[in-house]
């Protein structure tokens, strides 16, 4: 099954630096409809607005962070289905453990590339 | 000292009260001269210099770095965008655009010196920090209290840290590598 490039995607980061890299390479793979925010809490409002394909998320945010917005998006009825990758500078391998114990569907450490945003991204939404 | 001995002098304590009196006497300026000497070592931190100056400069220095680099990082995305968005019509136009476009990213750079420099003059400040706090506690011997006061607020700050597993960036020698997540993810 080929990539749905139409498919809306949220990027949570608190860096607007985070969020332009991260919205650059999904440019450049194709996604032209991209949202951002600045933290969970955000992030949370948006997800109930709109129906998106996948959300990108960092942990570290305040005052909601990524691991907190991982937890309520799989407590969520509407919304525990929705495809969730952790991109986060956070690489000790208990976080790693919660976040994949909390539903996590994959997790990047940062710094990362294009490349394995791309692998991540077909291995969660099922190209 | 030997219980004999200890018997012996405090008897004749007990027989000579005067003795009594110069035994309090050097004890009290034996302590006297204990806390002249921790007055000079807290001298010797300069904490007024540390806190009014050190510290603060280091302070400004850091969120100087901060904003220095996103202003760097904001010009050479700026610059990397406005290239993968050319709209240029001939070879000639793109590449003198591009050209431009890397001259920007390149003078972009130069904030790397700059910062380079704020970073000495912070790394000097801890470095000071380290010296004079490490002579100050070898000096009056300080053993870490583990009930003295705590900072709610840095307390609280603590407690979210844990309960919300906020390590941060980690040393690459304990940072989980890329692969070994993918392992665990199948």
């Amino acid at each position: 099954m080929a990539l749905d490039l139409s498919m809306p995607i949220l990027v949570v980061d608190d860096y607007q630096t985070m969020v332009r890299i991260i919205r650059n390479l999904l440019k450049q793979l194709g996604f032209e409809d991209v949202d951002d925010a600045s933290d969970g809490t955000a992030a949370l409002s948006k997800l109930k607005q709109k129906k998106y394909g996948l959300v990108i998320s960092d942990w570290n945010m305040e005052p909601m962070t990524g691991y907190e917005l991982l937890r309520h998006v799989r407590a969520d009825e509407g919304l525990r289905t929705t495809p969730f990758i952790m991109v986060t500078a956070e690489s000790k391998t208990e976080n790693v453990i919660a976040a994949k114990k909390a539903g996590v569907n994959n997790y990047i450490v940062k710094p990362f590339n294009a490349a394995t945003l791309k692998t991540k991204i077909e291995a969660v939404c099922g190209a | 000292m030997p219980a004999n001995a200890a018997k012996t002098a405090r008897a004749a304590r007990e027989r000579d009260p005067i003795s009594d009196v110069r035994l309090i006497t050097r004890e009290l300026a034996e302590v006297a001269e204990y806390i002249a000497h921790v007055k000079r070592e807290i001298g010797a931190l300069r904490a007024n210099e540390l806190y009014r100056e050190r510290i603060p400069s280091a302070h400004d220095e850091l969120g100087s770095i901060v904003k220095a680099t996103a202003s760097a990082t904001h010009t050479i995305m700026a610059a990397a965008e406005e290239i993968l968005c050319s709209q240029e019509d001939t070879f000639e136009t793109y590449r003198a655009q591009v050209e431009a476009r890397v001259m920007t990213i390149f003078e972009a750079c130069s904030f790397q010196d700059i910062t380079g420099q704020r970073i000495t003059r912070v790394v000097d400040a801890l470095g000071q920090l380290e010296k004079r706090l490490s002579r100050f506690a070898a000096a009056v011997n300080a053993r870490d209290s583990e009930t003295g006061p705590v900072d709610p607020e840095d307390a609280l700050r603590q407690a979210r840290k844990d309960i919300l597993l906020l390590h941060g960036p980690q040393d690459e020698a304990a940072a989980i590598a890329q692969d070994d997540i993918d392992a665990l993810f199948g």
